[in-house]
């Protein structure tokens, strides 16, 4: 693609700048002396020392990777797959389905996390992390299909068919045309999964168990309270340890 | 034959067994765990209210009734009004961001993830941080202050321009996401195509990447109106909860109200608005004669 | 197919419920308890706890507990009545006990465990949520008020209707809670905060619309950030919250409005799906200790009903006296005319 022109690139920029602006607030208040974050009173690391002690932060903090992690793959995959179903076959009660698709992104959190906790009660499941996982893949397919089918639609179905004609199977000619081209929308799209279970609270506390407190469960008592730099340190920390993991992701693929 | 051109011959001879396959995990997992719950509230939303909550059986239409009051029925546009602005607003601030992580070779992974980066501390935090800098006494109030620009602090926040920020703000990835999964499969031989034709800059925006990126424009103007109906924190935080949206009046109904049947009809009545819409913009879609097909 | 449909509807219903009351453990409620379980479910309102009741309560019983928080009573409930379990204690507030105990949701209090409830002040015994003393051990208590800036007003505030002028216009918060707004339009008024009245309940919105235009904002426990910066002169708060931003701002004061406001309990019980009900109770009890009960109070801001606990606090919130219980009063869970100040809350957020 072109580089943009340079009006488009002012624009990106600011919005950039503006996104971030919170965010180092944030930082910047971590370090804050006064408890209330109302005003500079002084640099301190005392809140990171204070995180030491909130096992509650650390054990929500897990929680939320290990929900996320494992919701945005199995709603990544079976996400993708009903995109592609979607994108390229013909069949009885298919905007039924695109339909059905939406519907999870439409319906208020409360409903979704009420009428799912009673579906819970009533098969006797219990609650906890499992229960939240089930809720967290059940809306997040949702946003994979929406992200995947409109990269999908870009893609030209000639391709493959000329590698079809060409001698190779459906398998072989999805593996190297079809999904090459469409692993930047997959990516996209569990990015965004794992974006919105790692953030959710309605649904989550909703269908949670005893002890199964996700990061944003926990987050939210402390900072609807009193806004704790405890909490703006974690989010901090959570800050770091995401981008030090994408660097050496990125570093790893650039590698190969 | 190998076991693989076993399966793909079967396959081949029934179509809609292959379909049913891909679509079984997922399929499967939204029947069970979205569709069978929503029925069980479709059953709650025709039955008696429990007078301290809960529901109590015998069937009853009152809450649909009730929905189309002219109140609530003026709660629900105003939601609309919300998300409508909402989606406008990220699609002109996000195009350009999609665009510039789309043309960019070198930086695109960085771009991407400084993007989503926001996303990764919580709602919350994020929205409280938003009020540290719009408040009276916050940043960027006393930053004005302190170079003389006013005299006396702008209301920046509880105000509709703070809505917007907050909405704008959480719902951004959702629309560049989309539209830059788009945007990156363009051939840019066409725009040069089109260059040489003699389209200037913003004619070559207009009527070739545009067109082009419907699919992504469409696919993240969704996915940020549909849940924007849905949203009520950020009117709340940002907005001193001084409008009430439709996610508020669900909110209350299953809780202080004690209303649940009405909550779960309020829910179906704005869901039923809401998929109008997504069916429109799903034609407009596969209308589009831009689309490669 | 309606008949079909009704039929299915109480099918579930009824499942529902038998889960909620089935389990092997002995029903929480029967006299005896069996002996103390390994483990305990708390789930109270989040900062509502001294730090050092639950591992104190951990080390000298040997039980290990799962602390989890909340941030709406309300909520909690609507889980609770959607069949929620596995807790064994929880945190609700006055009404919501009602609507807990009308749904048959709580087990009795098996008080042969409870050896230390006579420390709890007569005057938060036998209340109407609970008045046979049957379902809740109280917790912590307050009141709303108004609090605000003593170095931003010269007049202190007296009465509800300073909302209603314009002397403070823009820099005013009143609570983002039904109860609280409209109770205090009705007391404005003379009339009862459970009132079911029509006429009552228009006069007491016509009210809040005309304070709405001069209100900020509609905000609840995040004012107090506020209030400390000054961007919020005037707000109405429960006396623990003015308390705990007192300690950072020491020009606030609180005041119990002339007309009279509301005076809120927040109560533990024991659902009937406790999983450890021996636990609970021990637990119960083990707060009940007045140096215990001083603790939470001291921690969080909140008078103790404890009144062997109150020599122990260093500045006790006192008990309400004659005068002011004559002007509180206990919200009552509203029914069936909960619907009713739905929409007037509804009208008023839409004005």
């Amino acid at each position: 693609m072109k580089p943009a022109p340079k009006w488009l690139l002012a624009i990106a920029g600011i919005v950039y700048l503006l996104l971030h602006l919170p965010v180092l607030v944030l930082v910047l208040f971590s370090f804050n002396a006064s408890r209330y974050s109302v005003s500079w009173s002084g640099f301190t690391f005392d809140w990171y020392r204070a995180l030491a002690a909130r096992g509650d932060l650390w054990r929500g903090l897990r929680a939320s990777l290990t929900v996320g992690l494992v919701s945005t793959l199995v709603a990544t995959c079976s996400g993708t797959l009903i995109a592609l179903v979607l994108a390229r076959r013909r069949f009885t009660g298919r905007r039924v389905l695109e339909g059905l698709v939406f519907l999870p992104l439409v319906t208020p959190e409360i409903l979704v996390g009420i009428s799912l906790l009673v579906l819970f009660v009533l098969a006797g499941l219990p609650l906890g992390l499992g229960t939240i996982t089930i809720a967290h893949i059940a809306f997040n397919i949702s946003f994979v299909v929406v992200v995947v089918r409109a990269r999908l639609d870009g893609i030209d179905p000639h391709l493959e068919e000329a590698a079809l004609i060409l001698g190779a199977d459906e398998i072989t000619a999805f593996r190297t045309v079809t999904l090459p081209a469409l692993w930047p929308g997959i990516i996209a799209g569990a990015l965004l999964a794992f974006t919105m279970s790692f953030d959710d609270y309605v649904i989550t506390s909703l269908v949670s168990g005893a002890g199964s407190s996700t990061l944003p469960m926990v987050v939210y008592g402390m900072v609807r309270r009193n806004v704790e730099p405890t909490v703006n340190a974690i989010s901090t920390i959570i800050l770091l340890g995401t981008s030090l993991l994408i660097y050496g992701a990125d570093r790893l693929a650039r590698a190969r | 034959m190998t076991l693989r051109r076993r399966i793909l011959a079967a396959l081949a001879r029934r179509p809609a067994l292959g379909t049913a396959t891909l679509l079984a995990p997922g399929g499967l997992w939204l029947v069970l765990f979205f569709v069978v719950p929503m029925l069980l509230m479709l059953g709650a939303s025709v039955m008696q209210r429990g007078t301290y909550g809960g529901v109590e059986p015998g069937f009853t239409l009152e809450h649909y009734r009730r929905f189309l009051d002219p109140l609530y029925l003026q709660v629900l546009w105003r939601t609309i009004v919300w998300a409508a602005l909402a989606t406008v607003a990220c699609l002109l601030l996000g195009f350009p961001v999609a665009w510039v992580i789309a043309a960019s070779r070198r930086h695109r992974s960085l771009l991407l993830f400084l993007v989503v980066l926001p996303f990764w501390t919580s709602f919350l935090v994020r929205t409280f941080a938003m009020i540290f800098l719009l408040r009276d006494t916050g940043v960027i109030n006393s930053a004005l202050l302190a170079l003389g620009v006013i005299r006396e602090p702008i209301a920046l926040l509880y105000t509709p321009f703070a809505v917007l920020s907050g909405l704008v703000y959480g719902f951004l990835p959702f629309m560049v996401l989309p539209i830059y999964a788009s945007l990156e499969k363009l051939d840019p031989a066409l725009l040069e195509a089109a260059e040489v034709l003699g389209a200037r800059p913003l004619e070559r925006l207009a009527r070739v990447a545009i067109p082009l990126a419907r699919p992504g424009i469409i696919a993240g103007s969704l996915l940020v109106f549909v849940p924007a109906m849905g949203s009520f924190l950020t009117s709340d935080l940002l907005g001193g909860a001084k409008q009430v949206m439709i996610g508020n009046l669900v909110q209350n109904q299953f809780t202080t109200a004690r209303n649940w049947p009405f909550g779960a009809a309020a829910s179906f009545g704005v869901m039923a608005v809401v998929l109008v819409a997504v069916m429109v913009s799903l034609r407009l879609r596969d209308r589009d004669p831009g689309r490669v097909r | 197919m309606t008949s079909r449909r009704e039929f299915v509807a109480t099918a579930a219903a009824l499942l529902a419920a038998c889960r909620r009351n089935g389990g092997n453990a002995p029903a929480a409620g029967s006299e005896e308890l069996g002996p103390l379980e390994r483990e305990l479910n708390i789930y109270n309102w989040s900062d509502y706890i001294a730090p050092e009741v639950i591992p104190g309560f951990e080390k000298e019983f040997g039980v290990r507990v799962t602390y989890d928080t909340y941030e709406s009573s309300e909520e909690m409930v609507a889980r609770l009545q959607a069949g929620a379990s596995g807790y064994d204690l929880v945190v609700p507030t006055t009404y919501a006990v009602t609507a807990l105990t009308e749904t048959g949701l709580l087990a009795r209090l098996s008080p042969r465990y409870l050896a230390n409830l006579s420390n709890v002040a007569p005057v938060f015994r036998g209340l109407a949520h609970d008045p046979a003393n049957a379902y809740a051990v109280p917790w912590l208590w307050g009141m709303t008020g108004i609090a605000w800036r003593t170095d931003l007003i010269a007049d202190a505030p007296e009465s509800w209707s300073v909302f209603l002028g314009g002397t403070q216009a823009g820099k005013m918060t009143m609570l983002d809670d039904m109860r609280d707004v409209i109770g205090a339009f009705l007391r404005y008024r003379g009339h009862s905060i459970n009132s079911v009245d029509p006429a009552e309940l228009e006069a007491a919105k016509r009210d809040a619309i005309q304070a709405k235009a001069h209100l900020k904002a509609y905000l609840s426990a995040p004012v107090k950030g506020q209030l400390i910066a000054g961007d919020v002169w005037l707000a109405q708060l429960w006396n623990g919250d003015a308390a705990q931003a007192r300690k950072e701002q020491p020009a606030l004061a609180w005041m119990l409005p002339e007309e009279g406001s509301t005076l809120w309990i927040d109560s533990l019980v024991v659902p009937k799906s406790a999983p450890h009900p021996r636990a609970a109770h021990e637990f119960i009890n083990y707060t009940l200790r007045p140096a215990i009960a001083a603790a939470i109070s001291a921690a969080t801001g909140y008078g103790s009903p404890n009144q062997a606990a109150m020599p122990l606090i260093e500045s006790p919130v006192p008990y309400p006296s004659p005068n002011e219980l004559a002007r509180l009063e206990i919200q009552k869970d509203l029914g069936r005319a909960s619907e009713a100040w739905d929409r007037v809350w509804t009208e008023i957020k839409s004005a």
